[in-house]
């Protein structure tokens, strides 16, 4: 008695995977292949992983044999996926192993929401799902089947079909599986186009270009002679960063400020120098509304939008901003004693939708985006660059007693990012770090080697949730730990 | 917060700002026009039609359906719920058929309702069935159901439970076998092949005839959606029917009565008369199914639903058709004397019964012991008490079986490969180092439900956290991440109900979440009545969104009646109007602001009644399957088309997340910062966008940040539009370049 292909299909809630296995259901029956499919379809919203399962005899005449309804570790023939985290699942439940299993799986992530809400970047270990994929299973057919539907104009779900096909784990000839889709009826054309895509990549005629994600680069010109300092007093390694920093602080507010930057980094030990540039240029490029606008509107800016959310070239395209600026936002901008007048007022916001894509919402952000000379009078950026000097006076003196925890000081400028309550919890973060940890490691109360980790332990810490709970977790840890360190030090 | 206007159907929110576009300044369909066009079952409603000798081809559930109508039904009821939606769904589709036969149909309000439409079969000579969701649906039918079990049918009844069981299962796990035992109704589950379950279904309603009993089939999520094939009949339209009425109702016969005295000669009836005939009838009609196997000192006595996997776990263990195996189609009643026969002689029987608690294995140590058959029973000792026998847990309770009971079987080879199957697994588990990110359901794209969510989250960051009483729906999904709101799920309809003795003890007031679903289905009585019964001093929001959207959008009496005639039904404000609610307002359910002014105003009031929000706003899910045609032949024909989706500057977004933590939107992703010296992602918004407008109404009602922006796309632009984008356009790129 034959024993049947056993297929495995993991999809999310919305790639068709119902669509899928009924196409390879009537395609099996056409041949007159004994099949059973069924299903765990979750429910009827479009996220959730949902799995089918199929079960094909190998040669016609209908199953003699009871089929099963559920797949079985170790005994999974070909195992198709949509998305790599779902193929990763797979894995990790045992049904795809290498003494026998053909995986299908497109390599694109859709993040689970998990990986999405983190502070940071929360995504699951690419690299890992990778290993596992080419280590785990007895062959595999590779590829960003998300970018070959766009690129076919159809569905993700038929170029998975195009691939099994191509794969020619069943004893099913393309044919048949065109046949179920032009039976189905459904954007028949579209997908057959996605069919063919994934047929071809699955017989490597098809060539994918790999999408990759490009750093874009501040340009401006004018600062070649600064550039030239850098090259003489910084190490090699670090000047693609010192001379990004260059250009973005040359545009954000001017050359002088750009030279600022480099004094700033004069002095640091070389081993220090480019993770310290990197954040410094960050920390001296703040988002306040005049970087805001000067982003809104650059010149590439609207030609960006119209690819993100695919206008075509003749089809008009209007678009709003959403700003609500509020006291401090105002405040940020006003000389430093009206500022402090104007925060100790009632706080209050305004809802603005800015057209800028009209002629005087455009004006309105282009002349906000012109306050540019004013900056450096502003409440704002006095108050940042203090706070940057304490920052850089921290990193020079934990340098002599530890270069990794300069390192972990100069990183925890990470916390500082976005605007107005984000903004103010990163700050609050820090500045509870800087005193309760880095304050006290700088007085030696701490090893310098539990020093760096305490420090990097209560950034991850502030990372790891918006109530602060955790760091507050973390800091007390800390101080605990650092108790008998500190009376020997009294 | 942009100013609220009043739109034509009188709800607050209808349009907010000329700015901003998305749902918010979209005509709202009034909620009892909502229709859901676009799910359409024309294949299934084919396979319906099909007549004798032809081969039917699809899934089980449809196939019962195909099964009830070759059986002579008149009237089918039910409640919807995975996996047997697809029953009333299907025929909801095919009113044309069901004239003709002349079957009616009744897309009941809740279980008890469908259980209560079987009262026809106490009467009448008639065949009916309904079907629902269990453990749940049965839970609530139960009143209904011992009712109609006590004085039995004279026509056939049919019940189908979809065992919502195991891997995919939605509800607490549960047995529907408990039911059948306490009620003495009859419990059939059938083996997994499609001719067996449709034989099975014909032959239910023979046996609740010749026995007077209510027959209850249970279907597991695989089984409702195996494929298979079958060769059908013609349909047979019922003797009486709609299309054939009775002049006269019954004779007034108290013995059909569910009181005493009669419920005392019903429980005698029940155990000396119905349950002999049921075991003579599953006998004589072989609905039990009998595998033979070479070693007959070994047997095994498995559900039907079950048979599939045990067999499977044989063939793994090289034994395929080698042990004789009982397949109990019929789970209740067991026929002690056929159960004997089989032990009789066997040195060990090994019983195969998947959940707690083992109501068939209890049963048969009973009996042998009676019968002093000293065959050794095995179950649950080699077989997990809980949980869904998959093909791992058979096999390893297969191997158990046959190592306490036949060590003659060299199992080494067989029992190797699984080791090494499992050996693999870890391997696996530790290449990939941990668990991998969950993927819970959540809101669909654009989903009107999810604002409402931000919106408490935004109350919370003001009062304080809040006591949240949810329901069952899609809006459960809220107390997964990322708003992991709600402290309770009550059951379907029960969130108001589950505050009751909470608010009394808390400063804050307690917020319900209900759907109109969970509205008609059982909040309306068991949530409002008894709140303004009993003064209740709580806040209640109801998502109107026209549809049970969690079941596949069916219609409720809030939508366009129960069928596609579009004929309006029941209003949920005006209800609760009659029902004496003055705190009312609804609201659109997109516009946070508004949301979130309207919950601050319910939880801070001095009203100390009952204070309900009506947070209306179509199933996007069907909304999208309703406008995506019409869009497409407005642009087929040349006319003026605005597509709007939203966007984050990455230049602008600094990567906190912040709004994906308030939304959860699946069209609300990551990707690689553009930025050379920043390492976190930012936020982008994909191609799935729906332009439904949340994340700009969140933005600006959480003040997060200023990286969302609005773009509307006109498509198929008239001269106007672009001739005022030529010129902007010309002076946007001069003032550039200046």
């Amino acid at each position: 008695m034959p024993k049947p292909v056993t297929i495995l299909i993991g999809a999310l809630g919305g790639d068709g995977g119902g669509v899928l296995c009924d196409w390879i259901v009537a395609a099996a029956q056409s041949q007159g292949l004994g099949v059973q499919a069924t299903q765990i379809p979750g429910v009827a919203q479009r996220t959730g992983a949902t799995t089918y399962y199929l079960e094909v005899m190998p040669s016609s005449g209908p199953a003699q044999q009871v089929l099963a309804l559920n797949p079985a570790i170790g005994e999974v023939d070909v195992a198709l996926a949509t998305e790599l985290l779902e193929a990763g699942r797979m894995i990790f439940n045992g049904f795809v192993t290498p003494e026998r299993t053909t995986l299908i799986a497109s390599t694109h992530r859709v993040l689970a929401i998990g990986e999405r809400m983190a502070m940071g970047d929360g995504s699951f270990d690419v690299g890992r799902l990778l290993r596992a994929v080419k280590e785990r299973s007895r062959t595999q057919i590779l590829f960003d089947m998300d970018q070959a539907a766009e690129e076919s104009g159809g569905v993700i779900n038929a170029v998975l079909l195009g691939a099994l096909a191509g794969s020619g784990r069943l004893p099913i000839p393309d044919a048949a599986f065109e046949a179920a889709i032009r039976h189905a009826g459904k954007s028949v054309d579209t997908n057959l186009a996605a069919f063919a895509f994934g047929r071809g990549h699955a017989r490597g005629e098809l060539e994918q270009a790999v999408r990759e994600h490009h750093k874009r680069q501040a340009a401006t010109s004018g600062v070649e002679d600064l550039i030239a300092r850098a090259r003489r007093d910084f190490p090699a390694a670090s000047l693609d960063v010192v001379e990004e920093g260059i250009r973005r602080l040359a545009a954000y507010q001017d050359r002088k400020y750009a030279a600022l930057y480099l004094d700033r980094l004069n002095g640091l030990p070389a081993d220090l120098v480019r993770e310290v540039a990197r954040h410094l240029a960050v920390r001296m490029s703040f988002e306040d509304v005049i970087r805001v606008a000067q982003a809104k509107t650059s010149r590439e800016r609207i030609e960006r939008v119209r690819a993100e959310v695919r206008a075509k070239a003749h089809e008009p395209l209007e678009i709003t901003e959403h700003f609500k600026p509020g006291n401090e936002e105002i405040a940020a901008m006003l000389p430093p004693a009206a500022a402090r007048w104007l925060l100790r007022r009632r706080p209050f916001h305004i809802s603005m939708h800015v057209r800028s894509t009209t002629v005087w919402g455009f004006l309105r952000l282009r002349l906000l985006a012109g306050l540019r000379w004013w900056r450096p009078h502003s409440f704002r950026f006095v108050e940042e660059q203090a706070e940057i000097e304490r920052w850089l006076a921290a990193i020079r003196a934990a340098a002599p007693i530890g270069t990794d925890l300069a390192r972990e000081i100069a990183e925890s400028a990470r916390l500082i990012k976005g605007y107005g309550d984000t903004y103010k919890r990163g700050l609050q973060n820090y500045r509870r770090i800087a005193d309760e940890v880095i304050a006290p490691a700088l007085a030696g109360r701490l090893v310098p080697r539990a020093a760096a980790d305490a420090v990097a332990n209560a950034r991850v810490a502030a990372l790891a949730d918006p109530d602060g709970e955790s760091l507050s977790r973390t800091l007390a840890a800390i101080a605990s730990a650092s108790q008998p360190l500190r009376s020997a030090a009294e | 917060m942009p100013p609220a206007s009043r739109a034509a159907n009188g709800i607050v929110g209808g349009a907010v700002s000329p700015y901003n576009p998305g749902m918010l300044d979209q005509p709202q369909l009034a909620v009892a026009q909502r229709t859901n066009p676009e799910r359409s079952f024309t294949e299934e409603v084919r396979a319906l039609r099909l007549g004798e000798g032809e081969v039917f081809r699809g899934e089980g559930i449809l196939a019962v359906t195909k099964a009830i109508l070759q059986a002579g039904v008149a009237y089918v009821g039910g409640y919807q719920g995975a996996p047997v939606s697809h029953l009333v769904d299907v025929l909801v589709e095919s009113q044309d058929l069901l004239d003709e036969l002349g079957v009616h149909l009744e897309t009941c309000t809740n279980e008890s309702s469908a259980a209560a439409l079987l009262g026809a079969s106490i009467n009448y000579p008639i065949r009916g069935c309904v079907t629902w969701k269990s453990i749940v649906g049965t839970n609530v039918a139960a009143d209904a159901l011992y009712n109609l079990a006590s004085p039995g049918v004279i026509g056939g009844a049919l019940i189908v439970v979809g065992e919502d069981y195991g891997e995919g299962a939605s509800v607490i796990q549960e047995r529907a076998h408990a039911y059948a035992l306490k009620s003495s109704l009859w419990l059939m589950d059938p083996r997994p092949s499609l001719p067996t379950i449709v034989r099975c279904t014909e032959m239910a309603f023979e046996l609740s005839e010749a026995t007077n009993t209510p027959v209850m089939m249970e279907l597991r999520i695989r089984a409702c959606h195996v494929t298979g094939e079958f060769v059908a009949k013609d349909n047979k339209p019922p003797a009486i029917s709609r299309n054939h009425r009775l002049a006269e109702p019954a004779a007034h016969n108290y013995d059909r009565i569910s009181h005493p005295p009669s419920t005392y000669a019903h429980e005698k009836l029940k155990v000396e008369v119905r349950q002999p005939a049921a075991q003579r009838f599953i006998v004589e009609h072989g609905l039990n199914e009998f595998l033979p196997g070479a070693r007959s000192d070994l047997g095994i006595i498995v559900q039907g639903g079950i048979t599939n996997v045990a067999l499977r776990g044989l063939d793994r263990l090289e034994l395929e058709g080698r042990i004789p195996t009982l397949v109990l189609n019929v789970t209740h009643p067991l026929v002690p004397d056929q159960i004997a026969d089989f032990c009789k002689g066997k040195r060990a029987v090994l019983i195969v019964e998947e959940g707690a608690p083992d109501y068939i294995e209890q049963a048969v140590h009973a009996l042998l012991r009676k019968r002093d058959i000293d065959t050794k029973i095995y179950g649950k000792d080699v077989l997990p008490m809980a949980g869904e026998y998959t093909a791992e847990v058979m096999t390893e309770g297969l191997l158990k079986f046959f190592a306490l009971s036949a060590n003659d079987i060299d199992l080494s080879k067989p029992r190797e490969r699984f080791e090494a199957a499992r050996a693999g697994r870890a391997e696996a588990q530790r290449l990939l180092g941990g668990p991998l990110p969950l993927r819970p359901p959540g809101f669909c794209t654009g989903c009107p439900e999810r604002p409402v969510f931000s919106a408490i989250k935004l109350l919370e960051r003001e009062v304080g956290k809040v006591h949240m009483s949810s329901d069952i729906g899609c809006h459960s999904f809220a107390t997964l991440a990322p708003f992991n709101l709600g402290n309770s799920i009550l059951g379907f309809g029960m969130s108001l109900a589950a505050a009751g003795a909470v608010a009394p003890i808390m400063e804050r007031r307690t917020i319900s979440v209900m759907g109109d679903g969970g509205f008609w289905h059982n909040g309306l009585l068991s949530g409002v009545a008894s709140a303004m019964f009993n003064r209740g001093d709580r806040v209640l929001v109801i998502m109107q969104n026209g549809y049970t959207s969690a079941t596949g959008a069916q219609f409720i009496p809030n939508t366009a009646g129960n069928r596609r005639d579009g004929e309006t039904t029941s209003d949920i404000a005006a209800t609760l109007k009659a029902m004496g609610v003055k705190w009312l307002r609804t609201i659109r359910t997109y516009n946070v602001g508004t949301m979130l002014g309207t919950l601050r105003e319910a939880m801070n009031t001095d009203d100390k009644g009952l204070k309900v929000i009506v947070a209306d706003g179509e199933c996007q899910l069907a909304r999208q399957r309703r406008i995506r045609p019409q869009i497409a032949a407005q642009l087929k024909r040349g006319e003026r088309v605005v597509r709007t989706r939203y966007g984050v500057d990455d230049e602008v977004c600094t990567g906190d997340h912040s709004c994906i933590r308030l939304s959860g939107c699946p069209s609300l992703v990551v990707k690689p910062s553009p930025d050379p010296l920043r390492s976190d992602p930012v936020a982008h918004v994909n191609n799935g966008c729906v332009g439904c407008g949340l994340c700009g109404e969140v933005a600006d009602a959480a003040v997060l940040c200023p990286s969302f922006y609005t773009a509307d796309i006109v498509q198929n632009a008239s001269w106007w539009d672009r001739l005022k984008w030529r010129v902007r356009a010309r002076v946007i790129g001069a003032m550039t370049s200046a």
